[in-house]
């Protein structure tokens, strides 16, 4: 009863939630209690950043994109740029929403086929080292390097010109390492007794490594591509000399119509113009890509539950 | 024991993995209806025997062979050799349970479906048969939609076993089945190998002495590669005519 009593005072529950009862028990108890406030430090430290980034990107962007005004929420993402840069963002968010399409569609294939070809199809060697080594090179890349590149190779020397053809495909390149290596590492999981145990009912090597070993790996994949795509969300670099820009959106393939904008370009352009409604509609843009990362950071979750349930 | 068609010969088959010289001029045969265990140490060829026999073994890349093995009477190394024919006529059940990470249905119904059986109705019986022939239709028929890897380890052997046996093929293989499963999960399987013997071929690989004398009918000693003897197992047991295998028996090696 007296410990009932004790345990009531709220002053010694907050103690004790801390620990800082047991704290002055003794020397050791004193250590062990100081080591786990450090840790509590460390982690604050880490996670404090996201929610400084956060609040300050929200404090000035909220309003443009969850305010009720006229041109604001819902109608800032669908509201074309009018003069003077007035309105809305319709063409940036549309121009990212093609090209992460896009450069999904021609990066995540290449490198899942290159993944399951380098784990399954050839055996541990020069080969696969130099590959392994080549990719993990390109994920350090800075992304102007590759935009440099997607500039040199993609627009002047294969005549594409700027615009989504050239955008999309730089951004494909900066995704194929990220897919390719955790596909592979999500491959190399897969335990051998699975494809043996495919392999013994008669399944042909292709109907193993699709039916077993990549539906196997598949939380993995799901886990690489939304980092990927994560990644060249958010890149202005590669976009700079590739992409173009535009305050429409593309109605051509090639040439000036190609031109395509896109949020992270956008923020940059805003950011750099000194008219404060600019910074404004520049926060916002940041909140809705920080938003849409989110969104498939959810989905990707989501569908990697729904197929593991499905499949362990 | 003339009046059995055998299903499998091996004749003078010997194997490497790289210039490793694991079984050296083995030959033998395999009756129909009938269990015959592959005994001996650990490193002697027991698996690689074993794996030869569904061509399992040319996964390694570095594996090569010379002498024949004959299934029904056609080389099943031979040019023109379908392998995976070959492989839905030779089923197998690995050392560790080793089932896919898909609901119960789903692990019985891949082979089948792999051959091209896609009537509901059909697969829902080949589920219902093979599972019952596993001794397991009991325990998992509420819960066919389960994941397979929540089963137990006993279970799982077991479930492997029926997966094998949904593509119906004559012969099974099986590769220390029960070694890594509880005791009375080993005795069940057991029990359930010797049932099936009356329906199938069955080749075991075993280290396990008992478990040899328990369940087969002709036993194939391996030491180092070498087939010392392949007799009866009953004569085998009883009277081993070679030192090795006696030493083997004894628990001298192994």
């Amino acid at each position: 009863m007296t410990t009932q009593s004790i345990s009531e005072s709220p002053l010694r529950k907050i103690y004790g939630r801390l620990g800082l009862k047991d704290a002055v028990k003794s020397r050791r108890h004193l250590s062990d209690y100081l080591f786990k406030i450090i840790l509590g430090m460390a982690i604050i430290i880490i996670v404090s950043p996201f929610f400084f980034v956060l609040f300050q990107v929200a404090s000035i962007g909220f309003e443009q994109v969850f305010g009720t005004g006229p041109g604001q929420g819902i109608e800032f993402l669908f509201t074309f740029p009018g003069a003077g840069l007035e309105g809305g963002i319709r063409n940036a968010f549309v121009g990212t929403v093609e090209l992460i399409l896009l450069a999904s569609a021609v990066g995540i294939p290449l490198s899942v086929f290159g993944a399951v070809y380098i784990n399954e199809y050839t055996q541990p060697g020069k080969l696969r080292a130099i590959i392994e080594f080549t990719s993990d090179v390109l994920a350090g890349i800075p992304s102007i390097v590759f935009g440099a590149f997607g500039f040199a190779f993609l627009v002047d020397y294969l005549h594409i010109g700027m615009g989504i053809v050239a955008g999309s495909l730089t951004l494909a390149f900066m995704m194929i390492p990220t897919v390719l290596r955790t596909t592979q590492e999500a491959l190399r999981a897969v335990p051998m007794s699975l494809r043996e145990a495919s392999l013994a009912l008669g399944a042909t090597k292709w109907s193993t490594t699709w039916n077993v070993t990549l539906r196997s790996a598949f939380p993995g994949v799901i886990t690489g591509i939304l980092l990927a795509i994560g990644r060249v969300m958010g890149e202005t670099a590669p976009l700079i000399f590739t992409a173009g820009n535009s305050l429409s959106v593309p109605t051509e393939i090639t040439g000036p119509g190609s031109w395509v904008a896109s949020m992270p370009y956008t923020i940059w352009a805003y950011i750099s113009d000194p008219r404060q409604y600019l910074q404004e509609k520049a926060h916002g843009t940041a909140l809705a890509l920080m938003m849409m990362v989110l969104a498939i950071d959810v989905i990707a979750n989501l569908i990697s539950r729904k197929v593991t349930r499905r499949l362990v | 024991m003339s009046n059995f068609e055998h299903h499998i010969e091996v004749h003078n088959l010997s194997t490497w993995f790289g210039k490793k010289h694991i079984l050296k001029d083995i030959t033998c045969y395999f009756k129909d209806n009938t269990i015959t265990a592959i005994m001996g140490p650990s490193g002697c060829g027991k698996s690689t025997l074993l794996r030869s026999l569904n061509r399992l073994n040319d996964l390694v890349p570095s594996f090569r062979h010379t002498g024949i093995v004959l299934f029904r009477g056609e080389d099943i190394y031979g040019p023109g050799f379908s392998v995976y024919d070959l492989r839905t006529h030779i089923g197998m059940v690995f050392q560790k349970p080793n089932p896919f990470p898909m609901s119960v249905r789903d692990n019985i119904t891949y082979g089948p479906k792999l051959h091209g059986t896609k009537d509901e109705d059909e697969l829902e019986k080949i589920v219902e048969t093979s599972l019952k022939k596993a001794a397991l239709w009991d325990e998992v028929k509420d819960d066919l939609d389960h994941p397979a890897p929540n089963l137990s380890g006993g279970q799982q052997q077991r479930l492997c076993i029926a997966r094998a046996l949904s593509v119906d093929p004559p012969v099974l293989l099986m590769d220390e089945p029960v070694s890594a499963l509880d005791p009375i999960s080993a005795t069940k399987i057991e029990e359930l190998i010797v049932e099936l013997k009356n329906d199938y071929t069955i080749i075991l690989v075993t280290h396990n002495v008992q478990q040899a004398f328990r369940v087969s009918d002709q036993s194939a000693f391996l030491y180092l590669g070498e087939l010392v003897e392949f007799d009866e197992t009953k004569r085998i047991l009883e009277a081993p005519t070679d030192s090795r295998t006696e030493a083997f028996i004894t628990g001298r090696i192994g």
